[in-house]
C-alpha cells in the first residue's frame, strides 16, 4: 500500500525503516510516522473492536479526533494510532474494547 | 502566567499569515497547534491554487505552507505545535494542553484560527474499518506516503472531493465513482473535468445506501435519490470498492469562540455556527479575531487574506500601527479578498442551483454540471473552447467555461494569447490576432488543467494534442496508447510524439499525442497501451 513514485512528491521526509511487533508478529514501518501508516501500509483496516458491540474499528479522522483508531501501544490502551510516531521496538496490539484481543477468550 | 500580546490558535494558512503580520507590526506572537505538523491543510494540498498572482495562484498549496513557515520563522514568530488549546476565559486568558499539562496564558489580542471539522454522515456499514473521511485519505497519502484503498468511493462532489479524487488517482488507486445527492457537481468544473477524462463516472443525485464486509469494507451500494433525497426504490447499484471517502462539506469549529463568550450566529453559507464577526474579523468580545475556515468554509487564499486583517487590527487597537495606516492595509486585503470572493461559487452563491448562463451570456454546459465533462457540441459553443478552423501550429484551446476567480494562464502567457481581464473571475478568452509560439507554459501553469495545445497541420491527416499529465509513469516519445474523449471514453489510436517535462512546468507536464485531424476536437487524454487504465 505504500506509494512507491509519485507524480508530485518526491519525498515524505521518511525516517529509518525499523522493527516494531504487531499482535505479536514481527512487522516493520518508518521512524516516526504515524503508527496507524504504518499498519495501513501492511494492509491492516482493523484496529480495534468496540466494547458493547464487538464490531471492527479502523482509521477515520487521521487526526487524532474519532478515537476509532486506538490501539494497545507498549501496553497502553486507548492510544490514538494515527497521532502516535512510530519507534523501533514498539509493541502494537489490536484492542478489544478495553482489554487486549484474545484476552476475553483465554480468562474463559 | 506567561503573557504574550498576541496568541494565535492554529498554524494553518489564516493563523500564519496572521502571526506574520501582527509580528511585522511588531507585536510579540506565539502560535499554538494541536498537531505534530504545522500548516493545517496545506500540507495535503499537492494541487496549484487559483486566484491570482496576489493570492500565489499556480503555486501548489504545500508551497504556499512552506513559504508561510519560512516567513513566520524569519520574523521571529514562535510556533508551538502539540499544543491544544482547551479553552479561553475571561480576560483573553487561555487553557494550553502541552506535554501532558495544562497551562494557561493570556494575551492583549487572540486570533482563532482552528479551521474546520469534517462533516460525516451515517448509513449501514459506515463504521466499518475502510470508510474514512477524505481528508484521512489525504492526510495518509500525501503525507504519509501510504495509499488509503485500492477501490474507492467518493461521496461528495464539491471541491474537496474532486481534488481528493484527483490526489487518489494521482497515487495509484482506482476511483471507481463519485456520487452526490444533488442533481449538480458541487465543485469547479475543471475539477470535475480533469477527472471525468480518465475515466472516473460521477453520480449526481445518488447516495451511498450502504458499505458492505464483516471485518472491513469489501464493496458498497448506491442509489438514486429522489426530489427529497431518500434512495428511490430499485435504483440500488452495487460497487466493487474497498474504501469509501467522505467529503460532505467541512464545519467551522467555533467552539473555542463560543467558549469565550463570542456571540454565535447560524450562517448555512458559512457552514453552521460561526461567530458574528465585524469586517476585520473582531468577534463580539473585545480584542478576539477569527479569520479563515473558522469564520466561514472558504478557501486558504481568503483565509490568508482573513488573518492579516485581523492581525492588523489588532496592530492598530494595541498601538502598534495608527489608523491610517491600518486603512490603507486593509484597503489592499480588502480589495484582494473581494476578488476571489467573485464567481458563481462564491460563498454567497452557495447551494444555489439557479445559475444557468456565464457573467458573459453563455449557457452552462449541463452535461459538465451532471456528468463532469463537456459535451463535445456544448465545447464548440464556448469560443475559447472550440475548434474553429485554426490556421497551420499549435494554438490553445481553453475548456475553461464557469466563472471561478482564476487568472494564471493570462499571467504566464508570454505573447499575450490568452486574455481574462481585471475581473479574474471572467472566462479567458483568446487573443485571435497573437501568435501562439507553442511554448505550453499555459498548459502547465492552469490550476484547472483546462487547457490544450493543438495543432490540426501536424502531418497529413493528423494533428497533435498537448494535455496536462500529473500521473506517473510519464508517458515517452513514441509510446502508443489510445486517446480518450472528455469523458474518459476511448476514441482512437494515439501515439505520443513530444512530451514537455521542464522545471517551468512545476511537475505539471505536457504530453504531445498525434491524433486524426478528425478527433482533434474530442481527444483530451492519453492512456498508454500496456495499461487497463491508470
Ligand atoms: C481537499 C481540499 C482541497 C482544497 N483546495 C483548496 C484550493 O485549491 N485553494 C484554496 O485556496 N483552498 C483550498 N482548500 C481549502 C483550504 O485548505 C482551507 O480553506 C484552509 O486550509 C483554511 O485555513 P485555516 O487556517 O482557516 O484552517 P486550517 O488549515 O484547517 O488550520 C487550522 C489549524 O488549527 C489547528 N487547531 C484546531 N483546533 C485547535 C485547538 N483547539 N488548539 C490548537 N490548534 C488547533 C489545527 O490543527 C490546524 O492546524 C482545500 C481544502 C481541502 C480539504
Ligand atoms: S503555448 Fe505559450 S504562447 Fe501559446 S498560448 Fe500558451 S502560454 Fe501563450
Ligand atoms: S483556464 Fe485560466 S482561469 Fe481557467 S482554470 Fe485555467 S488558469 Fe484558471
Ligand atoms: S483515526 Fe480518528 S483519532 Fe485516529
Amino acid at each position: 500500500m505504500r506509494i512507491e513514485k509519485h507524480p508530485i512528491i518526491d519525498d515524505y521526509g521518511k525516517g529509518r525503516l525499523v522493527c516494531f511487533s504487531y499482535n505479536g508478529d514481527e512487522a516493520m514501518g518508518y521512524e516516526g510516522e504515524p503508527v496507524a501508516a504504518a499498519l495501513k501500509a501492511m494492509g491492516v483496516d482493523t484496529h480495534r473492536y468496540t466494547v458493547k458491540r464487538h464490531e471492527p474499528r479502523g482509521i477515520f479522522c487521521a487526526i487524532g479526533r474519532c478515537t476509532d483508531c486506538v490501539m494497545i501501544v507498549d501496553g497502553v490502551p486507548n492510544v490514538r494510532t494515527c497521532m502516535t510516531p512510530l519507534a523501533e521496538g514498539m509493541a502494537v496490539e489490536t484492542q478489544d474494547g478495553l482489554r487486549k484481543a484474545g484476552e476475553a477468550h483465554e480468562a474463559l | 502566567m506567561k503573557r504574550y500580546e498576541m496568541i494565535v490558535i492554529g498554524a494553518g494558512p489564516a493563523g500564519l499569515s496572521a502571526a506574520i503580520e501582527a509580528a511585522q507590526s511588531g507585536l510579540e506572537v506565539v502560535v499554538f497547534d494541536e498537531n505534530e505538523w504545522p500548516g493545517g491543510q496545506l500540507f495535503k494540498q499537492i494541487h496549484k491554487f487559483f486566484g491570482s498572482r496576489e493570492h500565489q495562484a499556480r503555486t501548489r498549496g504545500v508551497k504556499i505552507g512552506q513559504n508561510l513557515l519560512e516567513a513566520a520563522r524569519g520574523i521571529g514568530v514562535k510556533v508551538v505545535l502539540g499544543a491544544t488549546v482547551l479553552g479561553i476565559y475571561k480576560n483573553k486568558e487561555i487553557a494550553v494542553r502541552l506535554e501532558g499539562e495544562v497551562r494557561n496564558c493570556k494575551a492583549d489580542a487572540i486570533v482563532i484560527a482552528t479551521g474546520a471539522s469534517e462533516n460525516m454522515m451515517t448509513f449501514d456499514g459506515w463504521t466499518l474499518p475502510g470508510v474514512m473521511g477524505a481528508g484521512a485519505a489525504q492526510t495518509l497519502m500525501n503525507l504519509h506516503g501510504v495509499r488509503p484503498g485500492k477501490k474507492i468511493l467518493m461521496v461528495g462532489s464539491g471541491n474537496v472531493g474532486l481534488v481528493v479524487s484527483f490526489q487518489l488517482k494521482q497515487a495509484g488507486c482506482d476511483v471507481v465513482a463519485v456520487v452526490d445527492a444533488a442533481a449538480r457537481i458541487g465543485g469547479y468544473g475543471v475539477h470535475a473535468a480533469k477527472l471525468a477524462r480518465t475515466g472516473v463516472p460521477f453520480y449526481t443525485s445518488h447516495t451511498v445506501v450502504k458499505a458492505v464486509g464483516a471485518e472491513k469494507v469489501e464493496g458498497a451500494v448506491i442509489a438514486e435519490v429522489g426530489a427529497d433525497f431518500t434512495p428511490i426504490p430499485g435504483t440500488e447499484m452495487p460497487l466493487d470498492i474497498d474504501t469509501v471517502c467522505i467529503a460532505v462539506g467541512l464545519s467551522p469549529m467555533s467552539q473555542l469562540a463560543d467558549n469565550a463568550g463570542a456571540e454565535l450566529v447560524y450562517d448555512p453559507a458559512k457552514g453552521g455556527y460561526v461567530a458574528a464577526l465585524t469586517d476585520e474579523g473582531e468577534t463580539s468580545v473585545k480584542g478576539l479575531f477569527c479569520a479563515g475556515d473558522v469564520a466561514g468554509i472558504e478557501e486558504a487564499s481568503s483565509a490568508m487574506i482573513q488573518g492579516k486583517i485581523a492581525a492588523a487590527a489588532a496592530a492598530r487597537d494595541l498601538g502598534y500601527i495608527t489608523a491610517a495606516d491600518f486603512e490603507t492595509k486593509a484597503f489592499g486585503y480588502k480589495e484582494s479578498l473581494a476578488k476571489i470572493r467573485a464567481g458563481m461559487f462564491a460563498p454567497g452563491n452557495k447551494g444555489r442551483t439557479d445559475i444557468v448562463q456565464t457573467d458573459e451570456g453563455y449557457p452552462l454546459s449541463e452535461s459538465l454540471l451532471a456528468r463532469g465533462f463537456l459535451s463535445d457540441a456544448e465545447a464548440a459553443a464556448f469560443p475559447a473552447a472550440g475548434i474553429g478552423g485554426g490556421g497551420g501550429g499549435p494554438r490553445p484551446v481553453i475548456e475553461c467555461t464557469q466563472n471561478i476567480p482564476c487568472d494564471p494562464c493570462q499571467d504566464v502567457c508570454p505573447k499575450g494569447c490568452i486574455l481574462v481581464g481585471d475581473n479574474i473571475t471572467a472566462l479567458p478568452q483568446i487573443a485571435g490576432e497573437k501568435a501562439c509560439s507553442g511554448c505550453a507554459l499555459c498548459v502547465g501553469a492552469c490550476s484547472g488543467q483546462a487547457i490544450f495545445l493543438v495543432n490540426e497541420t501536424y502531418e497529413d491527416g493528423y494533428g497533435t494534442v498537448g494535455l496536462p499529465y500529473e500521473f506517473v509513469p510519464l508517458p515517452q516519445k513514441g509510446d502508443k496508447g489510445r486517446a480518450l474523449g472528455r469523458d474518459g471514453g476511448e476514441l482512437c489510436g494515439a501515439e505520443v510524439v513530444e512530451v514537455r517535462a521542464g522545471a517551468a512546468m512545476d511537475k505539471t507536464p505536457m504530453v504531445v499525442m498525434k491524433v486524426p485531424v478528425s478527433e482533434i476536437a474530442r481527444a483530451r487524454f492519453f492512456r498508454p497501451e500496456s495499461e487497463g487504465g491508470i
